[in-house]
């Protein structure tokens, strides 16, 4: 109960405050994700002043259409190549890297706050960090290539180019997960380490007997917040590469959809297929790690 | 999340290696590929940027003459000319303006929707929770926001990005309920008591006490709206309102193919202020976004 309710303040107080934030996110966030569904029915642009008109599933059946199905499924499938490979490889390294990195080294704090930088220093930069490591014509990544006498032209090489995105991004993103494992770790009571110990258990068997299972609720969050995220995420791509065949995922579809061609009844459509994915996938991963959480 | 916190750092303190093993130090061995895969994980991260910084020193030409070599002289002119020929100084005062604002403004809002919510004081506190929770699973809704912000007159002006990248609140006001939750209930209850008004209270406690994660907040959201690229390329059309971290992007491609002095210097000017940022208050942001996420 609100203890404040005695006066007429104290009532409609609590309210008026949440009023203004609640309105913006209502407005700003919410109406439009919500409005997304009803866009993607329509042929409305980007231009404003130009008369739109209901057009039904059109833009769904344009997506699924025999002359584009091949191109778009591909670029599912690279979603789904990206968040999963980033997910994966992301929670193992984090995972062993919040090991290595949890103490008992010294100067771990220091390390772990390095391993943490990209987080702050953002897509814009980290991607023209890469651009310049990766630059063909004699960065330190070409120069690394011709001393095993091989050369690249590593992001605009169309078979190569993806890995490095996917490289980059785990590279970026590594700091929020590893963190989020060192504070599972530093919960993990140390007389648990002591009677594995005492078992004769040597370090594989800590990892996988003692530590798993203790940071479970962690990874269960890890894995959801890193799908999720790397479903929906294209920033990095954007700014590596930009919108190209080889290297495109669905939300910077939408992104270039939208305001390059300005066909955004169309971008719309592809925003309910992308979160219908992230959608299904989010909930089928949260239902398995909770039900194997209670089974570590 | 203090609980957790506490709870972490006293059992760090206690275990500085799986017990025992401290007086029969660790076989050396291994305690020697330990430090090597930590120095080889920190030359991951160090190393581009400081490629970054030699990049940057270098003479205009020299990169193209020896990219990896390390740079002669201390061409400091580089940072002059990116600074003047990007016009950084307008697209810097731009992007402070928006990410202290939208910031200071997020802050403050995180506040005023979690105090009573987490508390319960208001009808609908849990709808309202998860409604927040849910707000992180929302479709990509870039195109509806700007067929909204067309249709209110708020493309391309400075208030309409900046309501747009504050309404991102997101996770601000998720991170202050569970801060909240370390923070006794009886304090709220005494102070009403002693006739204390619920703006009053808000203003004189809630904020003071929720300092370590306001803090969190403030940053990640300062350090949201100054990377933000996306959101700036649609609504900052007017060159006179564009922000750095957009700048920096057109300035890699006029310059990205040839001049990587200038890019790399370019780069740095803009890093410059989040990597100090970042020093000073790392140890706050980390506790309080790490913690707070868990919940």
């Amino acid at each position: 109960m609100n203890p404040f309710a005695t006066s007429r303040v104290g009532r409609v107080g609590p309210w008026l405050g949440i009023a203004p934030g609640l309105l913006l996110f209502l407005t700003f966030a919410l109406i439009p994700a919500v409005a997304v569904v009803g866009m993607s029915f329509t042929d409305i642009s980007g231009m404003p002043n130009v008369p739109w008109t209901w057009v039904g599933l059109d833009n769904y059946r344009r997506f699924f259409s025999a002359g584009s199905v091949a191109a778009n499924l591909d670029v599912v499938n690279r979603t789904l190549i990206f968040a999963l490979s980033v997910t994966i490889i992301l929670n193992v390294l984090a995972l062993l890297l919040a090991v290595l990195l949890s103490g008992r080294l010294r100067g771990a704090a220091l390390y772990r706050s390095i391993v943490f930088m990209p987080v702050v220093l953002g897509v814009t930069i980290v991607g023209l960090i890469w651009s310049l490591v990766f630059n063909p014509t004699g960065g330190p990544a070409a120069s690394l290539w011709s001393s095993f006498g091989s050369s690249s032209s590593f992001l605009g090489d169309p078979k190569l180019a993806f890995t490095l995105i996917i490289f980059v991004q785990i590279w970026a993103a590594i700091g929020t997960t590893m963190m989020i494992y060192h504070a599972g770790l530093m919960a993990i009571p140390s007389d648990l380490y002591e009677a594995a110990r005492v078992d004769g258990a040597n370090a594989w068997h800590k990892l996988r007997h003692v530590t798993i299972p203790m940071v479970a609720p962690a990874i269960t969050a890890n894995m959801v917040i890193s799908i999720v995220g790397s479903l929906q995420t294209y920033q990095i791509i954007y700014v590596l590469t930009g919108d190209r065949p080889t290297t495109s995922v669905l939300a910077l579809k939408v992104f270039s959809i939208g305001f390059g061609t300005s066909e955004q009844g169309y971008a719309a459509a592809v925003s309910m297929i992308q979160f219908v994915l992230v959608a299904v996938i989010a909930l089928v991963l949260l239902s398995y790690l909770r039900r194997r959480e209670t089974q570590l | 999340m203090t609980v957790l916190h506490d709870q972490a750092r006293t059992a760090g303190r206690l275990t500085p290696g799986p017990p025992g093993e401290r007086r029969r130090r660790q076989r050396t061995p291994w305690r020697l590929v330990n430090y090597l895969l930590a120095f080889a994980v920190v030359a991951l991260y160090l190393l581009p940027l400081l490629f970054l910084l030699n990049t940057a020193l270098k003479r205009p030409g020299e990169f193209s003459a020896d990219p990896v070599g390390l740079t002669d002289g201390l061409a400091l002119g580089n940072f002059v000319d990116a600074w003047t020929q990007g016009n950084f100084g307008a697209l810097v005062a731009n992007s402070v303006l928006y990410a202290v604002v939208c910031a200071a403004v997020g802050t403050v809002l995180s506040v005023l929707i979690a105090f009573p919510v987490a508390r319960n004081y208001v009808r609908w506190s849990r709808p309202l929770r998860v409604l927040f929770v849910l707000s992180l699973f929302l479709p990509n809704a870039i195109v509806a926001q700007f067929q909204l912000v067309l249709k209110l007159g708020l493309y391309d002006t400075r208030l309409g990005y900046m309501l747009l990248m504050t309404a991102g609140l997101g996770v601000g006001p998720l991170l202050v309920m569970g801060y909240l939750r370390s923070l006794p209930r009886e304090l709220d209850e005494a102070a009403a008591m002693d006739g204390c008004g619920y703006f009053r209270f808000v203003w004189t406690f809630v904020f003071p006490l929720c300092k370590p994660v306001l803090g969190a907040v403030f940053i990640l959201q300062v350090i949201g709206v100054w990377n933000d690229i996306i959101g700036a390329t649609i609504y900052l059309a007017s060159p006179e309102l564009r922000t750095i971290s957009l700048g920096l992007f057109t300035f890699y491609g006029e310059y990205g193919n040839n001049q990587w002095e200038l890019l790399a210097a370019a780069t740095l000017i803009v890093a410059a202020p989040l990597i100090l940022l970042y020093v000073f208050t790392q140890r706050l942001f980390i506790s309080g976004a790490i913690a707070g996420s868990l919940k």
